[in-house]
């Protein structure tokens, strides 16, 4: 004879209570579905469902209150062998702590059993009403809580559970049992109980206390089923960038380029730290934007250096592109004394010792005025060589377009290269 | 090295995190998209078997507890908003001795403060959070390459030890693009979990000599498993306060303490001298610029970069002995690797630079060192 999945550990309701019976409904709905005990995983909640575990033959996994079945979904994704039965038990306390986990569980639809033992109240620390207890419930002792229970099951079928039903302590509910545990995909099966401890001393129909009837409600789905799939190496992801050519700077250069949401700042970031690499340097290059990063300032810190480069901050920078309001508002403040300013023409800026100012729109459009002035600066610098910035530009998916503002800002022919 | 060994390229401290857990080991990875982890998402979304969107940090702990109940190694990472909701099921997982890795990327708060600030403000919170005090380990990376060493130490100790363990980072390491030579990245071996493979009763929380229980998947096919979040017993039976179940609890701050040297890690640059900087994580690279400049002028410092946060290895407390001055450099205001190692009480052997908002720079480190030499 197979085992069945509760053993013969006396359980530790109180005289009464309806866990003892659904325990037996689940055993023997499992037992007539052939299940043998070892293919069970036992998702066990905090309270008196908790107590559970020692009754079960079953793998069990005791967690916190609210949580069955949110840790039930990640036993089932990480089940890699098929045929395996995850049952997650949970008192109406813990339904109503983990709401959006039993919606969120229908939602995915897994292969999964939520059995939410309602009881109407939370048992273990004195009696207190729960989202489950129903008005009729309430009614005696709490009439001024007239707030109607939730109908999980109604929640639970409209978030997209294969299966839902309520059933009665006290009826024969082995059919509901039965199909809860062996439908493909998410069910749910909500057991109206009566707390003996806690519960109305005189209930005739556990029918005449709830706020809602027995419901069966069935979604076609088929359920989630996750893929694994190993990626490549992260590694291979990465361009190898060779040293083509040599650049004069024996020193730190700290770089900012300021401008707006939209205006390939990071990209032009992320030239000019890759441009210096071409050509022997170490660099670094971080971003700054807010939040919303559709929106606003747009910046790009960059750092190049002969010698490898540990710390990655820029207090005051060398150089300074600017090539928006936005950007300009946000860097102001970081300009030094000794700081080139590159700047586009139209933001005005006269009163700085030590700038550049030049119509980078018009050579670069609003998405390439920064990378223009990139080039600009880095021709009349000769910082870095503009072989190294077109080597750079040539890597991009836009390089063909790159390349031309490069030659357009830099006044300088050169044959255009595309991945 | 050869020119032509060398394999250049610009990579960010998120990406070489993810490549090195998944070699060390890790299946899945469960994120909620939280400010600074972005990276991270992205590369284990094209790296790890399995990458999933949780829809809040209760989901992604809990889901991360059910893989690694099951066999696969789980990966998940927040900034503290996320965190402090991870926390009562980092203590399940700690309790039901489940092995993950959680990246906590630290940044600017208190509360939701400034999501793209980084930040050195969590360590207390790491090491008061599992209740009780029991030890959780931490590791934090102190530059590019401990991105990838410190990852794949996590996994491993996370296995070893059967526990969460988390890795300590911050919005600057993760989120900056730096230059690297890969082909110098040590190989990273895949973490052979052992499991138990005998057919005697098996009891998923009795140990034998080294600690730690013998792991086996919940769904396997030979033993029942039980894995219990409540004070428990051998056998993974809830119990009060039994002689055993107590001794189970105590033996999970015993395997920390008592297998530490496994997962020790620092840096120790002796450069003789009065006074020796002590930092850790993101402040650890400014100090080494400073250290470049003060010894550039012949002066003698040294420098103590922490590795392994928690527990903290007593070794660190024999290196510090050698010296007079120590100065502790962090990002944060309050002075939590101070508060850590020292307590609260005056100290004047002990000397602070702290901050928010920025990176500490190495001018500030350099006017620190200079100031442990005035007369108190």
């Amino acid at each position: 004879m197979q085992a069945t999945i509760l053993n013969d550990v006396k359980a530790p309701y109180c005289p009464g209570c309806g866990h003892t019976v659904a325990n037996r409904n689940m055993s023997k709905a499992l037992a007539e579905l052939g299940v043998d005990p070892l293919d069970v995983i036992a998702v066990s909640d905090i309270g008196c469902t908790g107590l559970v575990d020692p009754l079960l033959n079953c793998h069990t996994i005791h967690g916190l209150h609210g949580r069955a079945a949110v840790l039930a979904m990640g036993i089932c994704m990480g089940l890699e062998k098929p045929g395996k039965k995850v049952i997650a038990l949970q008192g109406d306390g813990g339904a109503t702590i983990g709401l959006q986990h039993l919606l969120e569980a229908a939602r995915h639809n897994l292969d999964m059993t939520l059995v939410v033992q309602n009881n109407m109240v939370y048992g273990m620390t004195g009696g207190q009403v729960s989202g489950l207890s129903s008005t009729n419930f309430k009614k005696p002792t709490m009439p001024e809580d007239a707030v109607p229970s939730y109908d999980i099951c109604a929640l639970a079928h409209s978030a997209g559970a294969a299966f839902s039903a309520r059933a009665f302590i006290g009826g024969d509910s082995i059919d509901l049992w039965k199909e809860a545990l062996s439908t493909p995909g998410f069910c749910l099966l909500e057991v109206v109980e009566m707390c003996p401890a806690y519960g109305m001393k005189k209930v005739k129909d556990l029918h005449d206390v709830s706020d809602y009837g027995v419901e069966i409600s069935r979604n076609e789905r088929t359920p989630n089923i996750l893929n694994r799939e190993v990626g490549p190496s992260l590694l291979e992801s990465f361009k190898t960038i060779d040293k083509t050519c040599d650049a004069p700077l024996d020193t730190r250069m700290e770089v900012i380029i300021a401008g707006s949401a939209g205006e390939a700042i990071q990209s032009a970031g992320d030239l000019l730290a890759t441009a210096a690499i071409t050509a022997g340097l170490s660099s670094t290059k971080k971003g700054d934007y807010p939040i919303t990063i559709g929106t606003g300032f747009s910046v790009a810190e960059v750092i190049l250096s002969r010698e490898s480069i540990h710390y990655t901050g820029i207090e005051t920078p060398d150089v300074m592109i600017i090539i928006s309001l936005d950007g300009l508002n946000k860097v102001k403040d970081r300009i030094g004394p000794h700081t080139l300013i590159i700047a586009d023409s139209k933001l005005g800026i006269e009163d700085h010792p030590n700038l550049v100012s030049m119509d980078f729109r018009k050579m670069g459009g609003a998405r390439g005025a920064a990378l223009a002035a990139m080039a600009s600066w880095l021709k009349d610098s000769g910082l870095l060589p503009l072989d190294a910035l077109i080597e750079a530009a040539s890597r991009h998916k836009h390089g063909d377009k790159m390349v031309a503002i490069i030659d357009k800002a830099t006044g300088v022919e050169t044959t255009t290269v595309t991945n | 090295m050869a020119e032509s060994d060398r394999n250049m390229v610009f990579l960010d401290g998120s990406r070489l995190i993810i490549e090195a857990m998944a070699r060390a080991g890790a299946g899945a990875y469960i994120g909620y998209p939280i400010t600074p982890v972005n990276w991270l998402f992205d590369g284990a979304k094209s790296r790890i078997p399995v990458t999933l969107e949780a829809p809040d940090e209760i989901t992604a702990l809990q889901w991360s507890a059910g893989f690694s109940a099951t066999g696969t190694f789980p990966v998940t990472a927040s900034a503290f908003p996320g965190f402090a909701l991870m926390i009562e099921s980092l203590n399940m997982s700690f309790m039901m001795e489940l092995p993950m890795v959680v990246i906590l990327a630290q940044r600017l708060g208190p509360s939701t403060g400034s999501a793209t600030t980084g930040a050195q403000g969590d360590l207390l919170l790491l090491r008061g959070c599992i209740s009780g005090g029991y030890p959780l380990p931490v590791l934090c990376p102190s530059n590019m390459m401990d991105c990838w060493n410190m990852a794949a130490a996590a996994v491993k100790t996370a296995i070893n030890l059967r526990t969460p363990v988390i890795l300590l980072t911050s919005k600057e390491m993760i989120m900056t693009n730096q230059n690297m030579d890969i082909s110098g990245l040590p190989e990273v071996p895949l973490v052979k979990r052992e499991l138990y493979d005998r057919k005697d009763l098996y009891k998923p929380y009795s140990v034998n000599g080294n600690m730690v229980p013998d792991f086996l998947p919940a769904g396997n096919e030979n033993h029942q498993v039980r894995f219990n979040a409540s004070t428990h017993d051998a056998t993974g039976a809830t119990q009060k306060n039994s002689v055993e179940a107590l001794g189970n609890t105590a033996r999970l701050k015993n395997k920390m303490e008592d297998r530490l040297e496994e997962y020790t890690f620092y840096d120790h640059d002796d450069g003789d001298g009065e006074t020796v900087i002590l930092t850790y994580g993101i402040s650890a690279e400014a100090a080494r610029d400073a250290i470049r400049s003060i010894r550039s002028s012949g002066e003698k410092v040294s420098l103590l970069v922490m590795k392994t946060m928690l527990p903290v290895p007593p070794r660190i407390f024999d290196i510090l002995d050698r010296y007079q001055n120590i100065l502790i450099v962090e990002e944060n205001l309050s002075g939590l690797l101070r508060e850590l190692l020292f307590g609260q009480q005056k100290n004047d052997r002990i000397h602070r630079i702290n901050k928010i908002g920025n990176m500490i720079t190495p001018g500030e480190i350099i006017e620190g060192v200079e100031q442990c030499k005035q007369p108190y």
